[in-house]
This record gives structure tokens, sequence and C-alpha cells, in this order.
């Protein structure tokens, strides 16, 4: 009969799953979100929408990154919600793809930094920086922010920190303190 | 005719990447066109396709006046040249969502993507408990209602029920899948079995070509 | 032929100080029908699972000796491998399905197993056939009645080939004709096919006959020993019966021709209902019948058709968040419940927003501890506690707001006699006292004659009141 080779450094089905299932309940409840964006999206104030809401889609990928603790957790987590997000909540698929990828590539590069040390504060922190820097070049080009005036340009960008540091830093530390008094997560 | 799911992603995101890039009208306008006549041919719903649109008509007035309000330079060029990747983006992720079934797409991507089955069949698995993860969600506010408190979506409370289910019922989810045999990285019997002729990435490869030379000669 | 074995086992899932299973020696005999019992909470779900090769790789450590499957350690041979030497039903028949229909997952687990695609269909198409459920080889899963969900799970283990069947509490949402049905099935594979069967079953019934041997885990020291059918409840041995009491006052929560259905399944036939007050209410049924639906529909978290009324009001006049402050709802399982982290926590949330402030006084609350052995657990963390302690400060937290309404779903599984005493004498105190109105589905009956009033009983879509005129 052939045994398991033990290898603790690998994606197991149960973490595709938590991840996926998280996905899932975070797309629920960012539906209610949906709402109060779509408000907003309709006026020429869109980009500020945009950027005050765009912490909440990103916090998946911290989340994923201090649950599992691993190399690619962060951007892996991202990346399953934005699949998610695409084949169960809805038909923007190729953008939430692409969008999906660089918000987590964005999330990683944080946790990269620590040498992948510093689940904590510092990594969660480096995270939100790199996510607003890396999540903001793409939509100079993708959203066409370069073509609005600099003053605005500047404004965006310092909104996008407050959301992402709010949502995909302060918001996830508060879970993972949660989740760490439970004594569930190891 | 209908592409292999495999074929429409990777034509979805070469098309899709380089498109955040380029300041094309024409370009915009040809991926909204073909994929709409893709759509048509492979009969998706009108009704799905208008009710997207309509849905999506705020948004992309939004957008277009964004840029007459705070552009620079041609704003109007800019407005119309955004809106129109705003609906080529929604266009070209309809051509995958609206003509096939997930479970079609994940299998495709083990067969011809080298996906591997712990995260088609993971994702999978995880998908089919849709229904009661969304009585869940209801659940935990109604338990907070029931101690006369709300969760409110800024506090960590929801999310962090949310992800103590996702912890048990991912744990009795995998138990399962391995209790009826399935092993992570072992080799599994392949009966699911769809078309990928070699012209579809031939066409993918054409289609991707002219998205290319039309938007950097316009 | 395979054997499973065994040996001077112990393991725990959290704290070595208090193993769930304490040096345990079982060789079940290959191919004989074997009966696991125990309360809740004693450790049958973590031996049953440890034996199918899932502990401690889903959690847990192994503290003395091992479980061998043939010359192998069993967590060590690949779940593919394993597959067709043992299989396991789970409790949850939700959360154990990867696809969405029976032909699916019987494909998927052929598929894991490796089995040449040209055989795959008709090993299907067989062991559908066996467990006469071909009608169903393409229903959505979630569609289907507890029963069918667990014989949809018995025909991929029967397409598996697995030599063992381990079963741990599979009737749990299963209704009792489906139960005799599913019981005569694992009979006639264990007889036709030799497979060794497993069961854990808190319900005793039925087995008469059946089993061939009967273990149990003893709740004090989790060990295990055989035991004999003398454990058995005699299957011609009508239900205890309790001495009811007349309604005095009505309560405001009436039920005006209710129906309840679920996937196009009536479980109720519509139904004129109305609690009484101070008085705690037994609402009885086999499993499966729609008691929780019933009680899901009360509170507003599933559709129902005719009337719940409010006194004269319409309850759909209340918003969710108004109507949880008349019905309180206390689920069957305590972690949803929680809001907080500690015990201290989670009970000074209730004593902020209760709906009874001079009754709930410092005093009382330290009294009602002490009466649930709880008073040195006060800083403790929630999840932390054991499964009986949950439920303990989970159903306190929830009389505490004191709504006029409580529906208590199934709140003594896993409690020892003496807690189930405490409980309900505290239960019924808080009636009393305030006046209000309690159901409780329990499926436990033993120890309850002193504090049970009515009987409200759910079969054939019915509710009949057990109560004197």
């Amino acid at each position: 009969m052939q045994t398991v080779q033990q290898n603790k450094a690998h994606w197991s089905l149960r973490d595709v799953i938590f991840l996926a299932i998280i996905a899932i309940f975070f797309g629920i409840i960012y539906q209610v979100w949906g709402y109060m964006y779509y408000a907003l999206a309709a006026t020429p104030l869109k980009p500020f929408a945009n950027d005050l809401t765009l912490g909440v889609w990103i916090m998946a990928g911290p989340m994923a990154g201090v649950l599992l603790k691993k190399v690619g957790a962060s951007f892996l987590g991202e990346l399953l919600a934005a699949t998610v997000e695409m084949l169960l909540f809805s038909s923007w698929g190729a953008s939430t793809l692409l969008s999906g990828s660089i918000q987590g590539l964005g999330s990683e590069l944080g946790f990269t930094a620590t040498g992948y040390k510093n689940w904590d504060k510092l990594g969660i922190a480096l995270s939100v920086v790199t996510s607003t820097i890396v999540t903001f070049a793409w939509d100079l080009f993708s959203n066409g922010y370069l073509h609005y005036q600099p003053m605005m340009i500047i404004g965006l960008f310092l909104i996008r920190l407050v959301s992402i540091g709010f949502f995909a830093g302060i918001l996830v530390y508060w879970i993972k303190q949660l989740l760490d008094r439970t004594g569930l997560i190891k | 005719m209908t592409l292999n799911p495999s074929v429409m992603l990777i034509i979805i995101l070469e098309i899709g990447l380089p498109m955040a890039f380029t300041q094309s009208l024409a370009g915009n306008l040809a991926v909204c066109f073909i994929a709409f006549c893709y759509l048509m041919v492979n009969r998706a719903s009108l009704k799905t396709i208008s009710f997207v649109m309509l849905i999506s008509l705020p948004l992309a007035f939004g957008t277009g006046w964004s840029f007459i309000a705070f552009g620079t330079g041609d704003v109007w060029h800019q407005a119309f040249l955004q809106v129109s990747r705003l609906f080529a983006y929604i266009f070209l992720g309809m051509t995958l969502t609206l003509t096939t079934q997930v479970r079609d797409i994940l299998l495709s991507f083990i067969n011809h993507l080298h996906l591997s089955p712990t995260f088609a069949y993971g994702l999978f698995a995880a998908f089919n408990l849709l229904p009661r993860i969304q009585r869940q969600v209801k659940t935990i506010r109604y338990s907070a209602n029931l101690r006369g408190i709300t969760y409110h979506l800024w506090q960590p409370q929801l999310y962090f029920k949310a992800i103590l289910s996702a912890l048990q019922w991912s744990d009795d989810l995998a138990q399962g899948m391995a209790s009826h045999g399935f092993s992570e990285g072992a080799d599994r019997t392949i009966t699911y079995h769809d078309n990928l002729p070699k012209w579809q990435w031939g066409l993918a490869i054409i289609l991707i070509a002219s998205y290319l030379i039309l938007s950097l000669l316009t | 032929m395979t054997t499973l074995t065994v040996s001077d086992f112990s393991f725990s899932y959290n704290n070595p100080e208090q193993p769930e299973l304490a040096h345990i020696n079982w060789t079940p005999t290959p191919g004989s029908f074997n009966l696991l019992i125990g309360p809740s909470g004693s450790g049958k779900s973590t031996l049953l699972k440890a034996m199918a090769g899932l502990l401690p790789h889903f959690g847990g450590q192994i503290l003395t000796g091992e479980i061998r499957l043939d010359d192998y350690i069993v967590d060590t041979v690949m779940p593919f491998e394993r597959a067709k030497r043992i299989a396991m039903l789970f409790q949850n028949p939700n959360r154990q399905f990867a696809m969405p229909t029976p032909a699916e997952q019987i494909t998927f687990a052929l598929e894991n197993i490796q089995l040449p695609a040209s055989e795959i269909t008709d090993r299907v198409t067989t062991s559908l056939e066996a467990l006469n459920i071909t009608g169903l080889a393409n229903q959505k899963i979630i569609t289907l009645s507890g029963g069918e969900k667990q014989k949809v799970a018995l025909a991929t283990v029967l397409a598996l080939g697995s030599d063992y069947i381990l079963l741990d509490e599979p009737f749990a949402n299963v209704d009792p004709a489906a139960r005799l049905e599913l019981l005569q099935l694992l009979k006639q594979l264990q007889v036709q096919h030799q497979k060794t069967i497993i069961l854990a079953d808190h319900d005793l019934s039925g087995y008469t006959n059946l089993v061939d041997a009967i273990y149990q885990i003893n709740p004090e020291n989790h060990q295990l020993s055989q035991t004999d059918a003398s454990v058995l409840i005699a299957d011609a041995v009508g239900p205890h019966t309790f001495k009811t009491k007349a309604y005095q006052t009505l309560s405001p929560l009436k039920l005006i021709q209710v129906g309840l259905s679920v996937e196009k399944r009536t479980l109720l036939k519509p139904s004129d209902l109305q609690l009484p007050k101070a008085q705690l209410g037994l609402l009885s049924g086999a499993n499966g019948m729609g008691k929780s639906t019933l009680f899901a529909a009360i509170s507003h978290q599933t559709d129902y058709t005719g009337t719940i009324m409010w006194d004269a009001q319409d309850s759909q006049k209340f918003k969710i968040k108004q109507w949880a402050q008349r019905i309180g709802l206390i689920f069957q399982d305590a972690i949803d419940q929680f809001v907080d982290l500690t015990v201290a926590e989670e009970l000074a949330l209730s004593k902020k927003h209760t709906l009874l402030p001079d009754y709930w006084t410092e005093a009382r609350i330290q009294s009602a501890l002490s009466q649930l052995n709880l008073a040195d657990f006060k800083n403790a963390n929630l999840y932390q506690l054991s499964g009986g302690q949950q439920k303990k400060v989970q159903v306190l937290s929830m009389l505490m707001m004191g709504q006029p309404i409580f529906l208590l779903d199934e709140p003594l599984a896993g409690l020892d006699h003496v807690s189930v005493q405490a409980m309900l004498t505290l239960i019924k105190q808080t009636l009393t006292d305030n006046g209000l109105s309690a159901l409780m589905i329990s499926h436990q009956r033993n120890g309850l004659d002193d504090f049970i009033d009515y009987e409200w009983h759910l079969s054939n879509q019915e509710i009949t009141q057990e109560v004197p005129e």
C-alpha cells in the first residue's frame, strides 16, 4: 500500500477549501457593500467610491496570509476570492481575475518584505503599503487614473491608503486577534 | 461554435491584460462586438445580457462623467475610451460566465492548464456549500440580534464568526473527501474528456494578435 | 482479508491531560456488525475518525499506541488505498459530498481510487441499484432528504468496495422509516458482502437481533469495553409518557394555518397552534420530521405558509431585530450562538441587553452559574470549554435575555444527568418567575418528568397536543 509523504509546506485540500469558503463568505458579505458602492458609482465621484471601498475587496488577501502563514497564501487567498467572485457573484469575469491577481500580488509583497517571518502588525502594515502602491499603479493605467488632474490623483491615493489601511489592515488585525484568543487556529 | 473554457481563459487574460494599457477606442469596441457575436452564436440569454448592461449603465455613466469633470487633456476622448473599456471587460467576462458551467471550467483547467485537482475539487466542493454559507451568514447576524446587538460591516465579529464556520466546514468537507479516497498529489482516473481541437488555440492566437495590432495602430 | 487493529490507543485533541480516548484495544471481528455506544462527548466520533485514518492528520495527537490496517499504520496510508478498505459515513451528511449529484459523487470517488474509466459507469450504476436509488442519480444532493443523503453516502462506500464501514451517528437527520431501511441495508451489506460494520448511535432502539457485538466508551475514563444486549431498547416498549398539565394562560404567539415544507416535501400540514405561558413544553417527534424547521419558521429564519400572529398583529410586520426580542431561539449548535469570547463577556453582554434587568441581578447570575457548576469557569475561553459546558453557557446567556418565548433546540444534548436536572430547574424557574413560554426539542425523555408540562408530538405532518382537557 502506498503511504503518505508528509509535506507541511504544500497546499492541503483543507487549506484550499478553507480559503474558498472564506472567499464565499466574504463574497456574500461584500454584496452588502456592493449596494453602497453602487449608489456612489453612478456619479462623477465613482473613482472615489472605487478607492473608498477597495480595502473591503482586498481583505481576503492579508486575511489568508495571517490565517495560513504560508508563502503565497495572500496571493492565492485573493486570487481564490476573485475566482469565487467571478464564478458566483459577478459577470465582470476577466477584470475581476486580473485585478484579483494584482491585489493578491500587492498584499503578498508586504509579507515577502518581512521574509515571511512576521504575520502580525508589521507584516499586515507592510502589506497595506504594498497593496496600496501596487493596486494604484495598476489603476493608473487600467482605470485611466493617469488622465485625472494631479491633485485628484493624490487625493485618490490617500483615500485608497486609508481604505486599505482600515479594512485590510486594522480590521484584519482585529479579526486575527479574536481568532487568536479562541485558540482554534494553530 | 463553443470554445473550450481553457482557450477562453487564455483569450480573456491575454486581451484583458494589454487592454488595461492600450488607448484604443477601436480595439475596445471590436472586443465588445466580437464578444457579443460569440454570445449570440452560443445562444446566451439576451435577457441576462441586457440585465448586465442595464446595471452597468450607471457605472459607465459615473466613469465617463468623472473624466469629464476631473480629467486632463481631451476629456471627452478619455471618457469614451474608459467607458468603452469598461464594457469591453464586461463582455469579455460574459463570454466565459454566460456560456459555460463552473464544473466544466474547472475540469477543463485540470485537463488543459495543469490546474491541480486539489484546487479544482476543493473549490468545487466549497461552491456546492454556497446555499448553506448564505444561510450561515443569516444565522450569524441573527445570533447577534437575539442578544440585542447588530453586527456592522466595519466590526470584526461578523468576519470572525464566518471564519470560525469556514474552519469547521473545511475540516468536515476535507475529511469527507479523504474518506472517499481523494489523495492530494496522487494520480486519478480522468473520465471527463472535453474537446479541444488544435484550431482553437490557433484561433486564440489570431484573436489576440489581431487585437494587439488593432490597438497599436489606432 | 483486511484487518483493522486498535492497540493501546490514546488520543487527545487539545489537552493531553484530558484525553478523548484512553488505552483502547479493539480488533473488530471481520464481517461483524458492531454497535458503539456512549453519551455525546465520550469520544465515539474521535475513535471512528482515528480508525478511518483521518486523525491526527485532521487535528489532535496520538498519546499512546497505534491503529493498524494490516501491516500499516492506518493514518499513513494514502487515502485512495485506504478508501478501498475503510470508509466512513459522517454525522452531518451535508458536508461529506464534494460533488452536486449522486452519480458525480460516486464517479469522483471511483476516479480517486483510480478505477479504469471503462469500469466506472457500470460500478456507479450497480451501486445505485443496490441501494434502490437509481432514480436519484442526477438529482442535486442538496435537495435530498437526510435518509436519501446517507443512502448516497452508502452507495459511494459500496462502490469503493471498502471492507470496513464506519458510521458516526448517521441517523441524526434521518426519519425513523428511513433509519430502519438503512439498518436493513447495512445488515444486507454485512451478510451478503462480508462487510464489517461499526456504527455509533445514541438511540439504542432497533438493534435487537441486528448487531453481533456492542461496545461502549465510558465517559469518565474514556476506555472501551464490550457490553451485552441488555442495554438495547426492546422495540416493543413504547415511549415514556409525561404527566401533563392543562394550559393556564396563553402566550401572545399564535400560529394560524401554518404549514411547512422543504424542497417540495411537506413537513407540516396547515395547523393552528398557540403556546401557553409560564410552562415548559416538549416538542417531540422522530429525526427529520421538521421540528427544527418549525422553530426556524417561528423565528422567521425560514419560509412558511399561513400566518404567525403576535397578539393581533401579523408577525411579518416586525423587523427581524424586533422579532428577535420576542422569540429567543436557542440553536442546536452552541458555537453558532456565541457572540463573545469568554464566559464572563458572554454573560455581561446579556446582562447589558436583557429584557428583564430587574430579575437578572448580579447575585442571581452568580447563583445560576453555581447551579450549573460553571462558577470556576467565569474567565474561561468559550471555545476551549467542553461541549456540555458550552451548552450550559449558551442556554444561560439566552435565558438572561428574557424573550417572552423561548424555543430550545436540543439544549440537553451532551449533558450528564446532574447537568440536565440543573439546567431544567433553571429554565423552569426563569419561566415561572417571569411568565415566559418555552418549547423544547429533546431526543432524551428520561429524567424530564418533574419539568415537562405538556407535549407536542410532530409526526405524519401533524402536531398532536398531549395535554389534559
